[in-house]
């Protein structure tokens, strides 16, 4: 069974450059706000010792707008992020993002979570496919994939109005801040037709995959064209082999040759990675609505990258 | 047709131990077309369950092991059926169930069901259908998401599609490549904007 999008009004993501100093509001109220967000990302633990995954939390959360717990991130197993984003939240960190993935649990389960995740204080969510079994540590895994992220976005949509995918009513509505993911390819236009259902369901903010090239990330703006924030992923490279890696194997990352070519002719690949990054950041500030950072590993240099952007003071 | 893999033969072995009179049936619809279970198939497993120690008392191909009519029906293929103490079914699992349905005797099957699928000229082609009950083919130019996608990502490719193959395997392409392809050859493309509803497993 299909139906067709209601047209939406659309207008153009503007940006407000300016310095952010991890002000005060919610999350969700920032978004409507004008300021230029900076959001970061933290796994959960993979067993349940969680004080490393909180201290990385806590080397952000001073800067940042929102942080993201991802949900078994490269289908590989981890903490849960609906647990650990109320262990954030236990030990003072008000504004996690939880990603959610269609994966692993069916309409029921998925369902079950949200009202979970709401009851516990959790504001924001991530919504996404997310990646096969295939690719992670547990192969064998039934992928489920019982909704994927489009009919998840309706389901969330349905239980913020009080009743739940089967149209019983609830006690209570949960009211979540959505967040959607996009590739920023302009040349993937399922992948932007995509997008544009998932916007059809009331959604808060769009987060891209890392961006290295920009004048692409600039077309898929105009190819897009709507007035939901944009927040452009930060990924820093850290080595010719990662930078290859990423450019050759990540769906949606596409880095330009000459980013290549700095690491490649770099004494230190790393401090070159944080110079690119900063310089990526200040052609993003101009033309979208914040930035995502998401270091493979912890937040060590993302301080830095923020300050030499001057995003952070 | 239904897709069909043989299982290894040593994985077959654990079943037939201690048997004294194994009885073989084939199928000569689609495990024949899949060379799983067509006349020289059921012969070679029967030759090589001999060689390992393993008695076979006899063998039948019924047109299909999934239309089985009734144990007469294979009484009057081999009556040596009579005296077998197991049955191994060269078919799909829906032929192992029939041929249980109708016998007295322990059955299994040889052969992993893969999927239903097609042959394109010579060559099968697996997952062309998983047989939801809730057909809309229809909506995507006869190229099914629920089936193809190894997500079953019925609104658009996920993130993971990159030049046109898919994130499970590289060697594959992406089913929604392929839906592109065809909907842009037949200027049908605007049509894949409308949502798909979740699916009915009710049915």
């Amino acid at each position: 069974m299909a139906t067709k999008i209601i047209p939406r009004t659309i207008s153009k993501n503007v940006s407000h450059p300016g310095v952010n100093m991890g002000s005060k509001g919610t999350f969700k109220e920032k978004l409507k706000s004008s300021q230029f967000l900076v959001t970061g990302e933290v796994s959960p633990p993979k067993g349940i010792d969680f004080s490393p995954a909180i201290e990385n939390m806590k080397s952000i959360q001073g800067f940042v707008d929102a942080i993201n717990i991802t949900d078994n991130q490269c289908a590989t197993l981890h903490m849960s992020s609906m647990a650990f984003a109320r262990l954030m939240i236990e030990n003072g960190y008000s504004d996690p993002v939880m990603q959610m993935t269609c994966r692993d649990r069916n309409r029921i389960g998925l369902q079950a979570d949200l009202l979970g995740a709401a009851a516990l204080g959790i504001p924001n969510l991530l919504v996404m496919s997310g990646d096969h079994p295939k690719c992670g540590d547990h192969p064998t895994a039934k992928p489920v994939y019982d909704l994927d992220s489009v009919q998840l976005l309706r389901t969330i949509n349905h239980l913020k109005k009080g009743y739940d995918f089967s149209g019983n009513n609830l006690t209570g509505a949960p009211d979540f801040c959505v967040g959607v993911v996009s590739n920023a390819d302009p040349n993937e236009r399922l992948q932007i037709m995509k997008l544009e259902k998932k916007l059809s369901f009331d959604v808060d903010f769009i987060q891209t995959q890392a961006i290295f090239d920009i004048e692409k990330f600039k077309e898929f703006l105009e190819k897009v064209e709507t007035d939901v924030p944009i927040i452009a992923g930060i990924i820093p490279i850290r080595s010719v082999q990662m930078a290859r890696y990423m450019d050759n194997n990540i769906p949606g990352i596409s880095i330009p040759d000459e980013i290549h070519e700095r690491i490649q002719a770099a004494d230190d690949p790393v401090s070159e990675g944080m110079i690119i990054s900063a310089e990526l950041i200040m052609r993003l500030k101009p033309i979208c609505r914040g930035i995502h950072m998401m270091p493979v590993g912890a937040h060590t240099y993302t301080e830095k990258i923020l300050k030499k952007a001057h995003v952070l003071e | 047709m239904i897709i069909t893999k043989a299982k290894p033969f040593e994985e077959i072995l654990p079943f037939v131990e201690g048997r004294k009179s194994i009885f073989i049936i084939g199928c000569n619809v689609c495990a024949a077309k899949m060379r799983t279970g067509g006349e020289p198939e059921v012969l070679e497993l029967a030759d090589r369950l001999e060689q390992a120690g393993h008695p076979i008392i006899g063998w039948a191909l019924p047109t299909a092991a999934c239309s089985v009519r009734s144990f007469d029906h294979l009484v009057a293929k081999n009556e040596k059926i009579k005296d077998a103490d197991c049955i191994l079914v060269m078919g799909c699992g829906s032929g192992t169930s029939v041929v249980s349905s109708v016998t007295n005797v322990p059955v299994t099957g040889t052969n992993e069901t893969v999927s239903l699928g097609g042959c394109l000229g010579l060559h099968p082609s697996e997952h062309l259908c998983i047989l939801c009950g809730e057909c809309n083919i229809g909506d995507f130019s006869g190229i099914c998401p629920n089936a193809r996608c190894p997500k079953s990502q019925m609104n658009g490719p996920c993130g993971g599609s990159k030049n046109g193959k898919c994130e499970v395997s590289r060697e594959n392409e992406c089913v929604w490549y392929l839906i592109e392809q065809k909907m842009d050859s037949i200027h049908l493309i605007p049509t894949l904007s409308d949502i798909q509803m979740p699916k009915n497993h009710l049915i």
